[in-house]
């Protein structure tokens, strides 16, 4: 096969080049079809009882999703100037298309229940008009604390926070409506600051920034690898075959991704990141191959014939390993995941298949005069060589050292392993000087939270929600959970039942307490919607049928160990503390949703990251027929992953969405250097029939590509460090990391393995001993 | 030429001034016809009503009560009194209303679970009637004296001739910007009102289902109000009514509401 692919290439050079080109065309010409989704929700199927069941809930109630906006001053925020302004930015965000006007929670929308002239029940706006004196700022501020509906919710106890709730038509309108309104702010605000915060806008806004971000790290890294290419082999023609294959498989598979009807999710607008160096890796060991032996041959298709001859199998094994590292993704409960592995695993089929035909017929078309002083011109004294040389002398010479230093590196790591913490949390995809983010830590100081959970009771009756039993219990269920911390308010029907018993006896602060009698809560309610009260507030906590009813939890904390913590405590609760008959109770809400995702999110990876290990440790042993090799070839991937995933543990920093995901690039990158190495190594072996020239050769061939795959590939991400937007940030890393530790596990340990174990390896060879290695290569 | 042209459009404009002039005036009389016709019918009046309130979703409340209405004053004040039976735990649950044609209304309600009767702010004539799509307005009149009226076109609804009259606030409200009422040309009853915001978008819908003839007045015997923007809708059905049984105002005391008169209401 590798012949004939070769041959067809060398031969019909413009024929491949034609197809390929015309292929590539076809599929670019997708690209206007493209669809974008940025709902993390999409992380579940749409079909799973999490969100149906949110679904339901926002059916049943009339919820939206919103648009939290803080408005933070350092002196008082109750005085008459700046709360006009929030009366005119109020209007005016009611103006705004997608703003659900009836349910905006502000100031001068929200109602209050009070008493009016001659002990008369009164339901009206907090803030009817604007106002013109402190005593009326005062008065509406003492209200707001009067009232446990609103008090924590609308404004800080100490009086520098006020908070504007915007419910939204839609989630994907929140990027939009957020931007408005912070036009809003700008033009009608003063001197006070304007945040703007919660998950939609957080999880909206990381899809807009996502694909800008896409626009310039692509294009940098691969800029900056085609650069670093050029300082290697400085030949244009020569690098630029590598590029174009990169290029192509990218291009194949996002239009076969779009083709097909996919959306681009987050992590789908990741596969060109994903890509592109994946297809540099292979290209670049032939180009090192080629550059190498053109010297040698001096002809441009034997050189190209035996590069690739050499490589063909190493290439087919690296290849292969990536894809079931990326395709073993399919196999988690994620649907954009699944995708995401999917195409990743054929955009690196395609680079591979590339990499054999492409490849050799574009070098082929390389005129013989334009590399008249290509080849390896810095042979055995430039500063690579040299550095190679002492690696080498310090694998053979430290062999021992280096397995035990190698195997505490794995038992560090192994306790880091234990520190992994799961989490994650929307916001923080953003960093810390992102508004979004900053929104985020100034809010949920002052206020009672940006993250909405929603705990639903389901009385199956009509009428059940009605009864002093349930009533009662969620008041004290209410209670027990606002004793967690990132609790900042529970809002319910014991609320609005005992706001309105209080004001009914005349603001008797002994009436405010849940009634005895079902027909006495019946008619508080019914009086609510008799004074003026808005029917539509009250069925945000109650069905119609009065079947179920919403607690709603505010939480200050987004992350989903925290969202799990209160979880877990309405959990504890109710298993101590059982639900009044035929009630039951069920949660839903955003960070509901996430935490509920990511649960499938860490099982679906282990599993899928556990099954494609076991695979590629079966491929190894098929490429080397021999388990021993296949145990020691697994050394990088095990020490890189370990080391990874230890560090992480050890620095605190949350296995997330991001990194969970990289575990699959891990295995498929960290393996390819060990099957260069090592099948390499004993190729060499078996022509040569000695070890020590084997060993010497390996480093100049196979080292070499690897420290240039290295440093590529490490420095071509160093852009994405600096993103604004944490799991780009991450990746950058990873690849950086990767790169690294499977490098230095490679070119050390792989090396003083061979050494230590040199009979029991290469037994059929009548090699020197070990100290005649260390003799000769000092 | 031009002195021809000058008078000649001296002439329309004063033709259009002087229509518009007669129109406004046909206007604000059917408004006031219509007004009493659908308010302020016989002298008092009582009935069984049956309120359905549905949602967008398609469940359905359902509310019912006895009405007696006592007029002091053809167009001016008037006296509500509301007894609930349904749903049963707010039955017993009485409300009155002094409706004050030149102030703001009084209101009580009595809450027999905790036998307490209790004045509920009525400056919001705007909001919700017992949750239903009906504000309290809209259940007792709205003066037509607060609003500009103009007689748009004659038309017909239902092969009924009606007439089309389009109304503004005079003083802004939060209500309505403008409403299109389309007035039996016969009877003078409302066969269909539009209530329209200040972005000119439609936001309810009054329409006249049902309309018989009792004690020899024409009335409105299921009338609905859909609110477009929310996808809600209430249906109100009068039964049993009777109009002209001599209402004494002293059952429209504080008293009545914790004993509604048996004379007229059967618990």
């Amino acid at each position: 096969m590798k012949g004939s692919l070769t041959n067809l290439s060398t031969r019909h050079p413009w024929i491949v080049i034609a197809v390929a080109v015309a292929i590539t065309l076809f599929f670019a010409s997708q690209f206007p079809k493209i669809k974008i989704d940025t709902d993390p929700e999409n992380m579940l199927p749409e079909d799973s009882p999490a969100r149906l069941f949110d679904l339901a809930t926002k059916s049943d109630f009339n919820l939206y999703d919103f648009i939290a906006v803080g408005v933070v001053t350092e002196r008082d925020a109750f005085n008459p100037d700046l709360l006009n302004r929030i009366y005119r930015i109020t209007s005016e965000i009611a103006e705004i298309d997608g703003v659900m006007v009836e349910d905006l929670l502000a100031p001068s929308t929200v109602d209050d229940i009070k008493q009016g002239d001659a002990g008369a029940l009164v339901i009206e706006p907090l803030m009817q008009s604007e106002i013109s004196s402190q005593d009326e700022a005062d008065y509406i501020f003492s209200r707001i604390q009067a009232n446990p509906i609103l008090r924590g919710k609308l404004a800080s106890d100490d009086r520098k926070a006020i908070a504007l709730f915007v419910p939204i038509e839609s989630k994907t309108m929140s990027h939009r409506i957020a931007k408005e309104i912070s036009a809003l702010t700008e033009r009608l605000g003063g001197p006070e600051e304007y945040h703007i915060a919660g998950l939609p806008v957080a999880e909206n806004s990381f899809g807009a920034e996502m694909f800008s971000q896409m626009a310039y790290s692509a294009p940098a890294a691969f800029a900056i690898i085609f650069l670093l290419l050029l300082l290697f082999f400085r030949k244009i023609v020569v690098i630029l075959a590598p590029m174009v294959v990169a290029i192509m498989s990218v291009v194949w598979s996002m239009g076969l991704l779009i083709m097909l009807g996919f959306t681009v999710h987050i992590m789908s607008s990741m596969i060109p990141i994903f890509l592109i160096p994946i297809a540099v890796l292979n290209s670049i060991h032939i180009i090192s191959e080629f550059h190498d032996r053109y010297k040698k041959y001096k002809h441009k298709e034997t050189t190209i014939r035996h590069s690739i001859g050499e490589l063909f199998v190493p290439m087919l094994f690296t290849s292969a390993t990536t894809v079931a590292g990326f395709a073993s993704l399919m196999t988690t409960p994620i649907p954009p995941v699944q995708v995401f592995g999917a195409f990743v695993a054929f955009g690196v089929l395609i680079a591979w298949f590339l990499s054999l035909t492409l490849n050799p017929a574009i070098g082929i078309l390389v005129p013989d005069r334009t590399l008249r002083n290509f080849g390896r011109a810095d042979d055995a004294h430039g500063p690579m060589s040299t550095f190679l040389h002492k690696v080498r002398d310090f694998a053979a010479n430290h062999s021992k050292a280096i397995i035990v230093a190698s195997a505490a590196v794995v038992v560090v790591s192994a306790f880091g392993l234990l520190k992994l913490q799961v989490n994650d949390n929307p916001v923080k995809w953003f960093k810390e000087s992102h508004p979004i983010r900053r929104a985020d830590m100034v809010m949920n100081k002052h206020l009672a939270g940006t993250y909405m959970n929603y705990l639903v009771l389901d009385g199956s009756d009509a009428d059940a929600l009605k009864s002093p039993a349930v009533v009662r219990y969620m008041e004290v269920l209410q209670r027990d959970l606002e004793k967690d911390p990132i609790v900042g308010a529970t809002t319910g029907l014991p609320d609005i039942v005992k706001k309105v018993r209080f004001e009914l006896f005349g603001a008797d602060s002994s009436k405010l307490a849940i009634p005895d009698s079902q027909d006495e809560i019946a008619q508080l309610l019914f009086l609510f919607e008799m004074s003026g009260g808005d029917p539509d507030d009250l069925f945000k906590f109650v069905t119609q049928e009065y079947d179920k009813a919403n607690l709603w939890v505010q939480l200050r904390d987004g992350d989903n160990l925290a969202v799990s913590r209160v979880v877990k405590r309405a959990e504890d609760y109710l298993a101590h503390n059982p639900l009044p008959e035929g009630v039951t109770a069920q949660w839903a809400g955003l960070p509901y949703i996430n935490i509920e995702w990511q649960k499938q999110m860490v099982s679906g990876m282990r599993s899928s990251f556990l099954g494609s290990y076991l695979v590629v440790f079966l491929m190894m042993v098929i490429l080397f027929r021999s388990i021993r090799w296949g145990i020691i070839s697994m050394l990088p991937l095990t020490i890189t992953v370990t080391a990874i995933y230890g560090f992480i543990g050890y620095i605190g920093r949350p296995y997330d969405m991001p990194v969970a995901v990289l575990s699959a690039l891990t295995l498929g990158l960290s393996i390819d250097f060990a099957i260069h190495f090592i099948e390499r190594l004993r190729m060499i072996v078996a022509r040569e029939g000695n070890f020590l020239r084997a060993y010497h050769e390996v480093f100049e061939g196979a080292g070499r590509a690897i420290i240039r795959n290295i440093l590529v590939i490490s420095i071509g991400f160093v852009p994405m460090l600096f993103s604004n937007l944490v799991p780009y940030v991450t990746v950058g890393l990873f690849f950086l990391s990767i790169m690294i530790v499977s490098g230095v596990v490679t070119l050390v340990l792989l090396p003083a393995v061979a050494v230590a174990m040199q009979k029991q390896l290469f037994r059929k060879l009548p090699s020197p001993a070990p100290s005649d290695a260390r003799a000769e290569t000092r | 030429m031009k002195t021809v042209t000058f008078a000649l459009a001296i002439a329309i404009l004063s033709q259009v001034a002087g229509n518009r002039l007669a129109s406004a005036q046909d206007a604000v009389e059917i408004m006031s016809k219509s007004h009493l016709a659908y308010y302020y019918a016989g002298n008092d009046g009582m009935s069984e009503v049956n309120m359905k309130i549905v949602d967008k979703k398609g469940s359905e409340r359902v509310r019912e009560f006895a009405m007696l209405r006592l007029d002091t004053e053809d167009g001016g004040d008037q006296k509500y009194y509301t007894y609930f039976r349904k749903p049963s735990d707010v039955s017993r649950i009485a409300f009155m209303v002094h409706k004050n044609s030149t102030g703001n209304d009084q209101r009580w309600i009595y809450v027999p679970s905790v036998d307490l009767v209790k004045p509920i702010a009525a400056d919001d004539k705007n909001s919700s009637f017992v949750g239903s799509d009906f504000t309290y307005e809209d259940v007792s009149g709205r003066h037509w004296n607060e609003d500009s009226h103009t007689l748009v076109r004659e038309d017909a609804v239902d092969a009924k001739p009606v007439f089309v009259i389009e109304s503004t606030p005079k003083k802004a409200y939060k209500g309505f910007a403008k409403r299109i009422s389309f007035i039996d040309k016969s009877t003078f009853l409302p066969i269909r009102e539009e209530y329209y915001d200040d972005k000119g978008e439609l936001g309810r819908v009054l329409r006249a289902e049902k309309i018989d003839v009792i004690d020899g007045i024409t009335t409105v015997t299921v009338r609905s109000m859909e609110n477009v923007k929310k996808g809600s809708k209430t249906t109100v059905s009068f039964t049993s009514i009777k109009y002209n049984i001599g209402l004494k105002p002293d059952l429209f005391a504080e008293r009545y509401l914790k004993n509604p008169p048996r004379d007229y209401i059967k618990q």
